[in-house]
């Protein structure tokens, strides 16, 4: 049960992640960066999902990038484009809307039980 | 340090050339920035696994799927297959068997040619079997990436988004109506064995003794010449039952037009069959009076052919009136 339970999570997160990590990038992060500010919010993200989903996310266009090599470890930041904070910003409606539809019927449910 | 480089190696090693260096400055220094500024080796075991196995993490970097053929193209992948391995698989044994039939030399003995097709017809369908198998899979496989589309329907056989106007082009068909793939197998199968039995009567049909090595062979029912004057005839009707089994496959149900080729066909067949058997040179002198004698009864092979006539003519039309009643069959 554990491992179905699991499973179901992970799906049930995976779509929100995208979300998570587009409303994070409107002032410029690295990985790392990105990670901390992340966990600071409550959200833990695999890592070995996150990079590959920075450039996925820079192939559509919705993050660009730039290597900042003034310091001493070279950094490659990213950020929100023009075209991303569009659809970020329709994104999160949706999921406003999302989360409240979810919300209500869930409140329902806990009323029936409660009866 | 050396850890490192060879988590970082694993990784982009599995990855196009052109992404490799980008990836690997950006992982070095995530890595880099996940550890502390005094690090030992545990240190680094433990970053590398919060990354995980480099194999997955490079297969979120590529854009190629982990499978061979996706569930965008399964459906399709898997019709085509069941569609096109038993034809496939008949096409080759038909081959195999007629290849063998009109071969034939008369020299070699009738057990070792039957026991040579099987083995060669066997063979024939596995190869062909891993053949088609292979192609259809590699063409699906290079289908799959090269097909850009990220679209994630799946795809039916008519090659497009499904829309519920696609039924219409199914034929609804009634389980007393479809025609199985035994049904045509079985077919096909009766014409080669007919065909076959037809073509070396003297050597098949007759009488044969038990002795201490099996049964032999010891003599012909029929005269081979004689039978071979139909042989125009019988290739028509040879041709006529392949293409009645090939129709079949395509329609997978019996239809009206369908039912009146089969009576057709069977009225052809049973006309033939009479003209043949009534031959009075048809049968070998020396078979009637030993037939004659054994059951000592004059005129036996009359009463051998009437008996004949009269189980072929009801089987036909036993034949004849199903293919009309489940042709008839609505629900």
């Amino acid at each position: 049960m554990s491992n179905l339970l699991d499973s179901l999570t992970t799906e049930l997160r995976r779509g929100t992640l995208t979300l998570a990590v587009l409303s994070q990038l409107r002032t410029p992060q690295y990985g790392y960066s990105l990670v901390q500010l992340l966990k600071e919010s409550g959200i833990t993200i695999d890592q070995s999902t996150l990079y590959p989903l920075l450039r996925r996310l820079e192939k559509q266009e919705l993050v660009s990038s730039s290597w900042d090599t003034s310091e001493s470890r070279p950094r490659k930041y990213y950020v929100l484009s023009d075209y991303g904070l569009e659809i970020f910003l329709k994104l999160k409606e949706d999921w406003m809307s999302i989360s409240k539809e979810l919300y209500t019927i869930l409140r329902e449910d806990e009323e029936n039980d409660v009866d | 340090m050396m850890l490192i480089d060879i988590y970082i190696q694993e990784v982009t090693r599995r990855l196009p050339e052109k992404m490799r260096s980008d990836i690997a400055l950006e992982l070095r220094s995530t890595i880099e920035d996940m550890l502390p500024g005094e690090y030992s080796e545990e240190d680094v075991k433990e970053v590398l696994n919060t990354l995980g196995n480099p194999a997955v993490l490079a297969s979120g970097y590529k854009d190629q799927p982990m499978h061979l053929i996706g569930p965008r193209y399964f459906d399709v992948y898997v019709s085509l297959l069941k569609m096109i391995l038993p034809i496939a698989a008949v096409i080759s044994l038909i081959t195999v068997i007629s290849q063998n039939v009109f071969g034939y030399s008369g020299d070699e003995a009738i057990l070792s040619i039957v026991l040579h097709i099987i083995g060669e017809g066997i063979w024939a369908t596995i190869d062909v079997g891993i053949q088609v198998f292979f192609w259809l899979t590699l063409t699906f496989v290079i289908i799959e990436r090269v097909d850009k589309n990220k679209d994630e329907q799946p795809i039916t056989l008519n090659t497009g988004k499904w829309t519920a106007d696609e039924l219409k082009n199914i034929p609804y068909i009634p389980k007393k109506k479809a025609i199985s793939k035994f049904e045509i197998f079985g077919g096909l199968m009766w014409t080669a064995i007919w065909a076959t039995v037809y073509f070396n009567a003297n050597q098949l049909v007759g009488v044969y003794h038990g002795t201490e090595n099996g049964l032999k062979f010891v003599m012909p029912a029929l005269n081979q010449e004689v039978l071979l004057q139909y042989l125009p005839i019988i290739v028509i009707i040879i041709g006529i039952e392949i293409a009645m089994s090939l129709y079949k496959l395509l329609k997978a149900q019996w239809t009206k037009r369908m039912a009146i080729f089969n009576a057709i066909h069977e009225l052809i067949v049973t006309v033939v069959f009479i003209m043949i058997i009534t031959n009075s040179k048809l049968m070998n002198q020396q078979f009637i009076s030993y037939m004659s004698d054994l059951f000592s009864k004059e005129n036996f092979n009359n009463w051998l052919i009437v008996s004949a006539i009269c189980i072929f003519i009801i089987s036909a039309a036993i034949n004849v009136y199903d293919g009309f009643k489940r042709a008839r069959v609505h629900k």
